[in-house]
């Protein structure tokens, strides 16, 4: 397991940002969402072990959240959300600063700044005060910073904020590379639903410190079994109302009808309601929903659609 | 062809425990800092008073030795009393702690304008930069955050104010050719070392404090400025404007933060013995050269007066030149010879306890942790 928590609660004052969450995330790449003040950003702080929770206990990379705080930061890096710099520092030393931080010589660290400032694409200014770098270089910058010392974890703190669109491309690249081709688990936090879905295999969703749904990506957009779509050519109110008087629900928009099947009825029966009432199909699938959906539908579930508001896709 | 990776590589190096992590900011802390042309100059210029105390050890051990070494530099010894011409090494602890009692007061000024260079962006500009949460996602801790700053300061005090003392001392010791100078002078080498720890730790408490206390590193400079010269400011007007009191502690002199620095160094130098010994010969020079002024001794030789009052031959005067008239009242002013010994009490000892400093420096110690414990807070609290 890349991490687990058991019945975390966490208050500051009278503010709960977690209830009593319990979760277990194998390794990989995560997707952690939820809205503004859902506790993302505490629950990465339990992670490193940066504050002390009221209850619960918990595990990261098998390491003791509790008792073994600064050996689980050695193993894991973060990018934190804020602009944060080591002053009057150019690039390279702020990565081999970081690196020797984390227990690294200094020729280990600063060879291995060089090494990483090549990876992140930030080569030809790792001789510039890191003051002087834009927003996305500094992001760059901070992940360079976050992998220096290799970790086994890579913690994302809406790392593409206030990127242009090249280099959030190029930065969700480098994070999907580093989690699908060299190993690297990452926990990525984000409003950006495309970006969790492009680097991510497994996703969690909380709301209001809670956990209101988590899997793999994959598993979570596949709908029911029973669930499918359908596009016609004409006459959609047709066979809507045909599957209908069958017992079917059946929600029409445009062509398309979004259709749920009763218990016992086969896949086979929309086919001979579409040919008994003469409507021609033109596609029928599976219904597959959007992460956007999945993650709406977790609010929904969780009661907590009021904070949407906030959220920021 | 071998092809080779030019992506991310993996890293299986070897680390240092946590137990050193602190050091690695302390090093980066000088790095930056060395940087400053100013500082390097300031760590240079410092260097001279240690110089002249190593040359003065040196001098004084060959002048133990009556060593022919010395015989360039006799015309050095000629204005000492007969006393510790006779007999060197009866005032060799004397001569050694005020040899560091001078060293020490001048290379605290040093010290006070080290701390004015270096302290001020330790930990404002780190507050500017938002770094706190960089370093405390690493795996250090605050204390060792904390320790590291503290190490950037006391790293530079010491090279001003231990590393100089301790290698006078060695020179001092090396020159002088005999190993009890150890025996009698140990106390002055281990008060030199705790004095610079003590200056170099309650400095750094209270400048990391005050650096925390603002993101703008010239108004840290000014605070410091003001702990360090309003404080004696302060002191020194109202010891003038309570100077014809009855209280003879002086405790006003408690308020400057550099006065009592200065007391807790008399106390581990234990100046006051050595101003005991000097004070017995000032007395002594006082009676003989009133003796001289009475003029009833037959073979007397005439005298003048060379330092703390003492008695010394007078040097020939050529056969037709003028005699001149005596100082006016100098000798058998009884007021004069008391206010004389005052002095030379006033420059080696307090007249209150050194615990009271102590506790001065205590205070202000606790509350420089309490400001930066509130100050550079931990990521334990609501974003």
């Amino acid at each position: 397991m890349l991490f687990e928590l058991e019945s975390i609660t966490k208050t500051y004052g009278k503010v709960t940002a977690l209830r009593n969450l319990s979760v277990s995330m194998p390794k990989g790449a995560i997707g952690l969402l939820g809205p503004n003040g859902s506790g993302k950003t505490t629950m990465i702080r339990t992670l490193l072990g940066l504050i002390s929770i009221d209850s619960g206990k918990g595990r990261v990379l098998g390491r003791d959240i509790l008792k073994e705080r600064l050996d689980i930061r050695q193993t894991v890096g973060f990018v934190p959300e804020d602009e944060c710099l080591f002053p009057g520092l150019a690039g390279v030393d702020f990565v081999s600063y970081a690196g020797e931080l984390c227990g690294m010589g200094p020729r280990d660290a600063m060879q291995r700044a060089h090494e990483v400032l090549d990876y992140v694409g930030l080569s030809e200014a790792r001789y510039r005060k890191a003051e002087t770098y834009s927003t996305g270089m500094k992001q760059r910058l901070k992940l360079a910073a976050a992998i220096v010392h290799d970790p086994q974890l890579l913690i994302l703190d809406e790392p593409t904020n206030g990127m242009d669109p090249k280099g959030r491309d190029e930065l969700l690249a480098m994070s999907r590379g580093l989690a699908h081709e060299k190993g690297m688990s990452l926990l990525f936090s984000s409003h950006l639903l495309p970006d969790v879905e492009f680097v991510c295999d497994h996703v969690m969703v909380l709301g209001a410190g809670r956990l209101l749904a988590s899997g793999r990506i994959d598993d979570l957009k596949k709908g029911a079994e029973r669930e499918f779509e359908v596009r016609v050519k004409h006459d959609p109110q047709r066979l809507a109302a045909a599957l209908r008087a069958e017992g079917a629900v059946a929600e029409q928009d445009a062509d398309k009808i979004t259709i749920e099947l009763p218990i016992g009825t086969e896949l086979v029966q929309i086919w001979q309601l579409a040919q008994r009432t003469g409507v021609q199909v033109r596609s029928l699938r599976p219904k597959r929903n959007t992460l956007e959906q999945v993650f709406l539908d977790a609010l929904a579930a969780g009661g907590k659609e009021k904070e949407m508001p906030n959220a920021d896709f | 062809m071998p092809i080779f990776d030019q992506g991310y590589q993996h890293w299986n190096g070897a680390l240092t425990s946590h137990a050193r992590r602190w050091w690695a900011v302390t090093r980066q802390g000088l790095r930056a800092q060395l940087r400053n042309r100013r500082t390097k100059y300031l760590v240079i210029s410092a260097w001279v008073p240690a110089l002249l105390l190593a040359a003065f050890l040196a001098l004084w051990g060959l002048f133990e030795q009556k060593s022919s070494l010395l015989q360039p530099f006799f015309f050095l010894f000629q204005a000492l009393p007969d006393e510790i011409k006779q007999g060197p090494k009866a005032y060799r602890t004397t001569i050694w702690t005020v040899a560091f009692h001078w060293f020490l007061w001048i290379e605290l000024g040093v010290s006070m304008l080290l701390v004015l260079l270096v302290g001020p962006d330790l930990i404002s500009q780190d507050l500017r930069f938002n770094a706190i949460p960089l370093y405390l996602s690493r795996p250090m801790r605050r204390f060792d955050y904390f320790l590291g700053k503290l190490g950037v300061i006391a790293t530079f005090l010491a090279a001003v104010l231990i590393v100089p003392a301790v290698l006078a001392y060695v020179i001092g010791v090396g020159f002088s050719m005999d190993i009890s100078v150890v025996r009698d002078t140990w106390r002055i080498l281990a008060g030199s070392v705790a004095y610079g720890l003590i200056v170099a730790v309650v400095c750094g408490l209270v400048m990391l404090a005050l650096s925390s206390l603002s993101r703008n590193s010239r108004l840290v400079a000014m605070m410091w400025a003001g702990v360090w010269l309003i404080t004696w400011m302060i002191s020194g007007a109202v010891g003038e404007s309570l100077e014809d009191s009855k209280i003879k502690t002086r405790p006003w002199e408690l308020i400057s933060f550099t006065n009592n620095l200065h007391r807790i160094r008399q106390s581990l130098l234990d100046t006051g013995s050595a101003a005991r010994q000097l004070e017995q010969l000032v007395v002594k020079a006082q009676e003989a050269a009133k003796t001289v002024a009475g003029g009833s001794l037959p073979g007397m030789q005439e005298t003048r007066r060379g330092p703390f009052g003492i008695r010394l031959p007078m040097r020939r005067r050529p056969n037709n030149a003028a005699v001149p008239p005596p100082p006016p009242d100098v000798f058998g002013n009884r007021e004069d010879d008391s206010r004389q010994i005052q002095q030379l009490r006033d420059l080696f000892e307090s007249p209150y306890p050194w615990t009271w400093s102590a506790g001065v420096l205590l205070g202000l110690s606790v509350l420089a942790v309490g400001v930066l414990s509130t100050r550079v807070r931990s990521l334990d609290r609501l974003k």
